[in-house]
């Protein structure tokens, strides 16, 4: 191997461990994990939280356009309130899960979602999800 | 013994026979040529014809499952679960692939047919790749034994439980067998290759493997350009593209299967890439067995994003995967140093540098794209396990396009031998000034991120000497010759629509209220009217679209309820122009009725007012309401309702008069200061739930929806197939090369 080549390897092998740095860092930072609502008030990063949609809790804002309701854990039947900028999806009311992808806001206590995920009730598998952004 | 009869009997005979049939042949054809393999050359007819009688049995399989939908068997169970009554008989056909069995066995049906070209193109090569072939074959039949589509309910019932309202669609008769086409020729690569390997006959498979690669190729290609235009049209998902897992699936084989046809052509013209091939044929098969697995087990349904659901084979898919990757290390292992390769002998700036890279650059994308999808998976042992979004595609790919980009427009002007840099850029002299022109247009327009125009700058390079390169080959009748760089042309085109139609669409969401103009932009949308359902036209929302000093039209986006799962569906509608796409997806529709129903403590809105229920009074006029209903008098109940008009808060009480003698019901209105006014239009004593219902307000039905330009997003279709017009032109020229190989002397 003359000189030459191995300076194109050693640059070669550098650009990919740049690109593996680069990939792994964003993997990091576009990683939603789920979390539980009392973690999601924890830390401030995107989050994902899921939930069945508490009845009658939903209004909409017209003055800031935003979607507000409240979620409330199946399991452990804690509630947080979830702010959505945005219109409502339909079959919202009828949803069995909703998930919000966003962050927690500490100002207003309510979690800031930009993405919804509307499951619906239905026996059907494959995708039955519509997502809101 | 009973309960084996007892499980027979749940069983549609006639279907679950050729299946054991299939099973059966299956295994003596692989039996029979591996009876060739080890010298005993008789044997081949009885391998071929086992073969021939195992695709029979598919085919007759999958023609009964296709009869047993179209006459509406619901006896059996997969005809109930995925067809109905009410459907045409095109979609009563469909659900042949609507869910995990059916999809099995149109795969399976796919896989044997090609199996039949493979016989006969293979040549000498043929026992041992239609024996590792059929092993690939056989893993899905034993899948398709397990979870039989055959099984019956025990009684018939008189209608089906309908198919899913999404799949209910042009698309999904012609994408999903497509899609399997796709799946099934990923198989044939990699039989060629595993059983050069096996053999140690490390010459020709590589001639042999190169149209089916090609194909799968295009195959697979077609498939995802028809997938995505479903999202996009019909949909509603507002892209072509949403790196969902499903859509991962079948992106991550067709980037090692471009992978792989590269290596190939390296291979054919330079002798190079010899080892690499096998591995890359391996991956290519591999990554559709781990697509399956992740998009199919229900390992991703934990996350209750996607409900896919486990149908109990998860264990199948493992060992499968398990199976074909322990045979395929144990041959690359063991035999990998033994294929004789030619060195690298060639100068940096040559066309065989440029392609390694261009290889090694779209594997690590694919790669970075099966972490992504794989993301469930790789954190599920953390504390909290997630999923990484569009966004986390979007950012990694970006370099990658820009590297390929490059390096695709110099290919075309690199020799093998290698040219002084200088040399080959002043052949580029056109194709840089017509990119400079289009980045300086574009510049002009509205792209002002360095990012962006380094991109368009790349991409229209990329289009323009490879544009140059194939007009020199059709002018000088090398047509068969210039399949590669046609395509290339493609890449550039569809570059130059993703940055567009994604980096540069405008999208608003809007509430329209019936007959009032909006302004959005330079546009004024009116809701003019709800057209009601009219036979199989379901209902359709009338906006008319007025744009500043050009033109006026209509868009019907659609938005209904489907009749069997009360799913509000929606349908976008585009308005298509040579320069962007007017994308409108209805949302949410409400008809304007001036009621509403609330719970105790619950809030609506109504006539442009918030209006909250807090409790109900039951002492109205000193008289306790329990007592006097009890007493069998006249009774009457406040409701509590805070209105909020103008950002004023305003308490009434309307009230709710009952007289249990004659049933005489009492509900004067109450005057909302500012005008209107407010009564109580029922009650629900269960769940002590009220109606109320306002008079004297102008409500009108509004419509919201999402309203979205996607300039140039025709360029991503248009380049697509441009790719796969040069996919078409380089299988023909393989083709050609495989059967003047065959005719050689061996």
């Amino acid at each position: 191997m003359n000189g030459k080549k191995k300076r194109f390897y050693v640059l070669g092998g550098v650009l990919l461990l740049a690109f593996a740095g680069f990939s792994l860092a964003s993997f990091k930072e576009t990683l939603t994990p789920y979390v539980s609502y009392e973690q999601a008030r924890d830390v401030n990063r995107m989050v994902q939280v899921a939930g069945a949609l508490d009845k009658g809790s939903s209004s909409y804002k017209n003055e800031n356009e935003s979607l507000y309701f409240t979620l409330k854990d199946p399991e452990s039947q804690e509630l947080l309130r979830v702010r959505y900028k945005g219109l409502k999806p339909a079959n919202f009311e009828d949803a069995i899960s909703i998930v919000a992808i966003g962050r927690y806001d500490a100002g207003t206590q309510e979690f800031e979602a930009n993405k919804l995920l509307v499951k619906c009730p239905s026996k059907y598998q494959g995708a039955e999800v519509k997502t809101y952004s | 013994m009973s309960q084996i009869l007892n499980s027979l009997s749940q069983l549609y005979l006639p279907g679950a026979l050729a299946l054991w049939c299939a099973l059966f042949f299956a295994l003596a054809s692989i039996w029979g040529y591996s009876l060739v393999l080890r010298g005993d050359a008789s044997s081949l007819t009885f391998a071929r014809r086992s073969y021939n009688f195992f695709a029979l049995s598919i085919l007759l399989a999958s023609l009964m499952l296709g009869l047993l939908l179209l006459m509406r068997d619901f006896r059996v169970e997969y005809v109930f679960q995925y067809s109905g009554m009410d459907l045409p008989a095109h979609y009563q056909f469909a659900a042949f692939w609507a869910g995990q069995k059916g999809s099995f066995l149109i795969w399976l049906f796919w896989g044997t047919a090609l199996g039949l070209g493979i016989k006969r193109a293979a040549g000498k090569a043929e026992p041992g790749v239609m024996g590792i072939y059929t092993l690939t074959l056989l893993g899905l039949l034993f899948i398709l034994v397990r979870e039989n589509p055959f099984v019956m309910l025990r009684e018939t019932p008189a209608d089906g439980q309908g198919l899913n309202p999404l799949l209910q669609d042009n698309w999904m008769v012609i994408h999903p067998p497509i899609m399997f086409i796709g799946y099934a020729a990923a198989a044939i690569p990699f039989a060629f290759a595993m059983a050069s390997l096996w053999r140690r006959e490390y010459d020709g498979w590589a001639a042999r493997a190169f149209p089916w690669a090609l194909g799968g190729f295009l195959v697979l290609g077609s498939a995802i350009l028809l997938g995505g235009y479903w999202a996009y049209e019909t949909l509603g998902w507002g892209g072509y593209w949403g790196w969902d897992p499903v859509e991962n699936a079948s992106l991550i084989p067709w980037i090692f299967g471009t992978v792989l046809i590269h290596g190939l052509y390296m291979e054919r013209t330079r002798g190079r890439y010899r080892r690499a091939n096998y591995v890359l044929a391996a991956l290519t098969y591999m990554s559709v067995l781990y697509g399956t697995f992740l998009t199919r087990s229900g390992v991703l349904a934990d996350f209750s994003v996607h409900s896919f659901v486990d149908l109990g084979i998860s264990g199948w898919l493992v060992a499968l995967m398990g199976t074909f990757a322990a045979l395929s290390v144990y041959l690359l292992a063991t035999r990998l140093r033994e294929v004789p390769t030619a060195p690298n002998e060639d100068p940096f700036f040559s066309r065989g540098t440029f392609l390694v890279l261009s290889t090694i650059t779209l594997t690590v994308s694919a790669v970075v794209i099966l972490a992504g999808t794989s993301a469930p998976l790789l954190t599920r042992f953390m504390e909290n396990p997630g999923q990484v979004g569009p966004e986390f595609y979007n950012r990694v790919n970006m370099p990658i396009a820009l590297l390929i980009a490059l390096l695709l427009a110099f290919v075309p002007y690199l020799t093998w031998k290698g040219e002084p840099p200088r040399e080959v850029l002043r052949k580029m002299a056109w194709p840089f000034g017509f990119s400079l022109a289009l980045t300086i247009i574009a510049a002009v327009w509205r792209v002002h991120d360095v990012f962006h125009l380094l991109f368009i700058l790349l991409a229209s390079l990329a289009l323009a000497s490879n544009a140059q390169k194939t007009l020199s080959k059709l002018r000088t009748g090398g047509m068969r010759t210039a399949g590669g760089y046609l395509a290339h042309v493609g890449v550039g085109v569809m570059l130059l629509g993703f940055i567009s139609s994604s980096a540069y669409d405008q999208s608003s969401k809007v509430l329209l209220e019936q007959g009032v103009p909006r302004k959005v932009e330079d546009m004024t949308l009116t809701f003019t009217r709800f057209i009601p359902r009219d036979g199989r036209e379901k209902e359709r929302l009338e906006i008319a679209v007025e744009r500043e000093g050009r033109d006026t039209f209509m868009v019907y986006p659609k938005l209904f309820v489907n009749d069997r799962t009360k799913q509000v569906m929606a349908n976008p509608d585009i308005k298509s122009s040579p320069f962007e796409d007017f994308y409108v997806s209805p949302i949410d529709y409400d008809p304007g009725q001036p009621r509403l129903q609330l719970a105790k403590g619950e809030s609506g809105s109504i006539g442009g007012m918030e209006v909250r229920f807090t409790d109900f009074d039951l002492e109205v006029d000193g008289v306790n309401a329990m007592t006097a209903a009890a007493a069998g008098r006249p009774m009457t109940l406040g409701a509590n309702v805070v209105l909020t008009r103008n950002g004023q808060a305003i308490n009434l009480k309307p009230l709710y008069r009952l007289n249990p003698a004659t049933g005489a019901v009492e509900t004067p209105p109450v005057q909302i200061p500012g005008g209107g006014a407010l009564f109580v239009s029922g009650i629900n004593a269960s769940t002590g739930a009220i109606q109320l219902e306002v008079t004297g307000f102008d409500i009108r039905p509004k419509l919201s929806i999402d309203v979205t330009r996607k300039p140039l997003i025709q360029l991503v279709w248009f380049g697509l197939y441009v790719v796969l017009a040069g996919g078409i032109l380089a299988t023909i020229s393989r083709i050609r090369q495989m059967r003047t190989l065959e005719n050689l002397p061996p």
